[in-house]
């Protein structure tokens, strides 16, 4: 059979998805382009690249400066802001008419968010996070590390193209990205998604919160530990930690028990401090704890238990129950800071 | 709301091929991954035409570092060793040869020695080590001789292929308290294996699977254990010299308990103490951690420890049970090595040459079966054929019944012991039954309250912080860590049991009998009788006396997420 002109078979390729985010190229993204060149020079195919997003005509023309037959720029307002969904289907529309032979991407977050569901819309599935590549008579092969790094196993594709894979960051040098003798040429191409498929409705980006105290720069520590007793007279200990101008924390047990978060964890698995003062209530000392803790300048113990082991590295304690003793201390504090 | 460990539901999990999976980095798994290997050289020696490679040999290890988990007093038998690797004395580990021993029988404020060591107590020509320093170097000539070790790395459950064990499934590695799948969740592994042998030491958590399956334990003695609780020690110069043995029995036990204790003295002035109570003891209250600081507390021994830093803490169950004890060790595709099938001699308390033996034979069956490409029960059942025309039979034949002589008391045992010795092990009958420990566990009701003649050995010791301790300041000097945020892998499948039965009946054993602190009864004004149990799997030592000694049989050990555990150094 003879292939018209217009039928002609577009040359096998690899297609680069690069990653952007609000118009910035993710540079591991050179690093994928930089396996893509390696594996064309091995393998004859030719390598491709695709931006995908709204406006990134000026990010298609950066990839197109590289050594790449052709850029093309996937344009959707439906691509931004981000969704898994938007991804999948404008990528597989593109894919299916493109028809690449290997689709290499770097293995970022995103990338792992939308690949899998991108896979498996097209009956395909993914090598995933891999460190390098091989050819074995005739068949290309990933490489992938298992059991934490202490094995490499080299997969191949049984299936159809095209063939999903995703590189480790740092597993090819992006620096070593070669770049072309000429600018490529950049097609946009516009994908109508339909608004129906997106069914993800993304909300206000926001950054995790830093972890909100950090108990390593605390003067003043108040810590709570078993001797609370319930979930509730925690706010006791929080009042005497605002009294105080002081970051409250606890013992293992109270942590345990989600009374308060992780993060204010002192001991042995937890955060080690050594604040001006530390204000220990209700807290027995098991070693677990003092590890954390025995570098405070001054240590202030409450416990009603008066052979409770941190009595022992004290430097004052008081034999009473929290419960008698905190409240008036906290009328005390406010007064003395009133009064000062 | 305590939530537990299990494998992951409905998620695709890598698949890798193996020819064999040892599970267990102990002294057993080791010298098997080593055995395997010198066949493989040596055929490969003979037949330089079609090589066989060690690739698809694997050792699943749940530590962090090889023998991180290994402790024992420990007295080697240099037996298998020297089968194993001859001239290994000369670069293995080795504290001291032994050079002096001695048993006493203590009473509260005395000591009666033993005018002459009991031959099984004799030690002459045995070495003196540290378990887990001697793994470690096991564990590299595994290394060297091409074999690799999964270390952080722990079997969860076995794969079965009908009646055939096809292969071990690794732990799902980030996995948070409830449940759930973390950021940096990895699914463990489908080991396909030709050959899964089973060598996780004490009550083994595949090997319990395994027996259950197969009702392995079927007309076999049940498995009896021990705990071993034990100190390292730094003294001041000249309390005793590298390479002398002490053996200690009676006190702080009545002539109720079974158990005693042991001292050696190591290499620059350390001394390795501890106990071993069996359990079999009819006390809920009783604590192993607690016999331990009693024994110190001995003037006996406080004298050798005084001025003295303690500076290792650990625990280990160990099975007892002996020859009657012991399931098949081979069946369709798996075999059972060392203290998970029971191969220890408890008249000399002694296993680790044992395993490191079971370890050898069951290499060359499994070699030979793939060499034959038959790894069906029939082929492996080799394996139970070289261990019964073994020295392992032999040795514990003799002993078959010594454990059992003791189920009513010290003095009676002593007698069977004694009349065994003279019969070739057969006592008064061929094979003495056996009763499962915690069965002996006696509700509250019938002992007295104050606690009788055991009063000193019942509930939390408190420590005085140089010669005795409290239990959680011992457990720091077990190193033990784990990732805090990942379900409880102590199983309790019916905590109802704990809040509104067992707390009134044996008033909560779980937080005597486990020497790490890791079960603790809290208030709770909202549970039926006032308090709720509640878990610090954080801090296991991977002992396993929960699963074997909780009166209702409702604890289940599963393996936390691999990598956690104690760091033991020199135990």
């Amino acid at each position: 059979m003879l292939w018209s002109e217009t039928n002609k078979p577009m040359p096998e390729a690899i297609l680069v998805v690069v990653e952007q985010r609000e118009g910035k190229l993710n540079p591991v993204s050179w690093e994928t382009l930089t396996a893509a060149q390696a594996i064309a020079s091995d393998s004859g195919l030719q390598v491709e690249a695709a931006v995908v997003g709204s406006n990134i005509a000026g990010i298609a023309s950066q990839v197109a400066g590289k050594k790449v037959e052709k850029v093309y720029a996937l344009e959707s307002p439906k691509f931004e802001p981000y969704t898994p969904d938007s991804y999948t289907v404008g990528l597989k529309n593109f894919l299916v008419s493109r028809q690449p032979k290997l689709v290499l991407m770097p293995h970022t977050y995103r990338v792992r968010d939308f690949v899998p569901k991108l896979a498996t819309s097209m009956g395909r599935t993914v090598i995933s996070d891999c460190i390098g590549y091989k050819r074995e008579g005739g068949r290309l092969l990933f490489t992938r590390q298992m059991f934490q790094g202490k094995l490499s196993a080299d997969v191949s594709f049984t299936s159809d193209a095209p063939w999903f894979v995703t590189l480790q960051s740092g597993a090819f040098r992006g620096d070593q990205v070669e770049a072309g003798a000429s600018a490529a040429q950049v097609e946009t191409v516009n994908l109508d998604i339909a608004g129906n498929l997106i069914r993800q409705q993304p909300q206000e980006v926001f950054k995790e919160a830093k972890q909100a105290v950090d108990l390593t720069q605390a003067e003043i520590i108040v810590a709570v530990g078993r001797g609370i007793k319930e979930q509730k007279n925690i706010e006791l200990a929080k009042q005497l930690a605002e009294a105080m101008g002081a970051e409250l924390a606890a013992s293992r047990p109270i942590c345990d028990s989600g009374w308060l978060p992780m993060d204010r964890q002192i001991g042995s698995s937890g955060q080690t401090v050594a604040p001006k003062l530390y204000l220990a209530l209700g807290i027995s000392g098991a070693i677990q704890h003092i590890v954390g803790m025995k570098g405070a300048r001054t240590i202030v113990a409450i416990n009603k238990d008066s052979e409770a082991p941190i009595f022992e590295i004290s430097d004052y304690a008081v034999v009473g129950n929290l419960f008698d003793v905190v409240p008036p201390l906290i009328e005390e504090i406010k007064k003395a800071k009133a009064g000062a | 709301m305590l939530i537990f460990r299990k494998p992951m539901d409905g998620i695709e999990r890598p698949q890798m091929d193996a020819d064999v999976v040892i599970v267990g980095g102990g002294p057993a798994g080791m010298a098997c991954a080593l055995r395997f290997s010198q066949l493989i050289d040596a055929y490969n020696r003979k037949n330089p035409e079609s090589q066989l490679t060690k690739e698809n040999i694997y050792v699943l290890e749940k530590s962090r570092e090889i023998g991180q988990h290994c402790l024992s007093g420990a007295l080697l038998d240099p037996r298998s060793m020297h089968e194993l690797l001859p001239g290994w004395e000369k670069e293995a580990p080795i504290d001291a040869e032994v050079s002096k021993e001695s048993v006493y029988f203590l009473t509260a404020k005395a000591k009666l020695k033993f005018p002459l060591t009991p031959p099984p107590l004799r030690d002459h020509g045995n070495y003196m080590i540290s378990l887990n320093r001697f793994v470690k170097w096991l564990g590299t000539k595994v290394e060297e001789a091409g074999i690799t070790i999964f270390t952080g790395f722990a079997g969860s459950e076995l794969l079965f292929d009908g009646s055939r064990v096809a292969g071990v499934r690794t732990d799902d590695k980030g996995v948070d308290k409830q449940n759930q799948p973390k950021s940096n969740f990895e699914p463990g592994y489908d080991l396909k294996a030709k050959i899964t042998i089973l060598a996780e030491g004490p009550r083994g958590s595949l090997t319990k699977q395994l027996v259950r399956r197969f009702e392995l334990d079927k007309d076999r003695n049940p498995q009896t254990y021990g705990v071993g609780v034990k100190e390292l020690w730094e003294v001041p110069p000249g309390r005793i010299a590298a390479g002398e043995v002490i053996y200690t029995l009676g006190w702080p036990l009545t002539s109720k308990e079974y158990g005693g204790a042991w001292i050696y003295g190591g290499k620059n002035n350390t001394v390795s103490l501890g106990f071993v109570t069996g359990l079999d003891y009819s006390d809920p209250r009783l604590d192993s951690q607690h016999v331990l600081q009693d024994f110190k507390k001995h003037p006996f021994v406080a004298k050798l420890l005084e001025g003295g830093k303690m500076i290792r803490y650990g625990a280990k169950s160990l099975p007892y049970g002996g020859w009657w004890a012991i399931p098949p060790v081979a069946g369709d595709g798996w075999m059972l090595l060392g203290d998970s099938a029971g191969f220890l001699n408890s008249q000399r308390l002694k296993g680790i040459h044992l395993a490191i033996k079971s370890g050898m034979l069951a290499a060359e069956s499994a070699f030979e079966a793939l060499e034959k490409a038959d790894t069906s029960a029939a082929a492996l059942g080799d394996f139970q054929r070289r261990i019964e025309s073994s020295w392992i039979r032999e040795e514990l034949w003799k002993v078959r019944n010594f454990h059992q002589g003791f189920a009513h008391g010290f003095w009676a045992g002593l007698l069977h012991a004694g009349l065994q010795q003279f019969t070739g092990g057969r006592g008064v009958r061929d094979r003495y039954p056996a009763r499962p420990g915690f069965q002996l566990m006696k509700p509250l009701a019938e002992l007295p309250a104050d606690g009788g003649m055991e009063k000193h050995l019942l509930g939390p010791c408190k420590g005085d912080g140089k010669l005795t301790f409290d239990k959680l300041t011992d457990l720091y000097h077990s190193g033990t860590r784990h990732e805090e945020d990942q379900p409880a892998h102590l199983i309790i499948h019916d905590t109802n049991i704990c809040e509104q039965r067992c707390i009134n009946e044996f008033g909560s054993p779980c937080q005597h009998f486990c020497p790490a602190s890791v079960y603790e009864m809290l208030d709770d004004s909202s549970a039926p009788n006032g308090k709720r149990i509640s878990l610090n799997p954080s801090n296991c030592v991977h002992c396993k006396t929960c699963d074997i000694q909780d009166p209702y049989q409702i604890i289940t050990w599963v393996p936390p997420e691999g990598g956690g555990g104690p760091n033991y150094d020199g135990m």
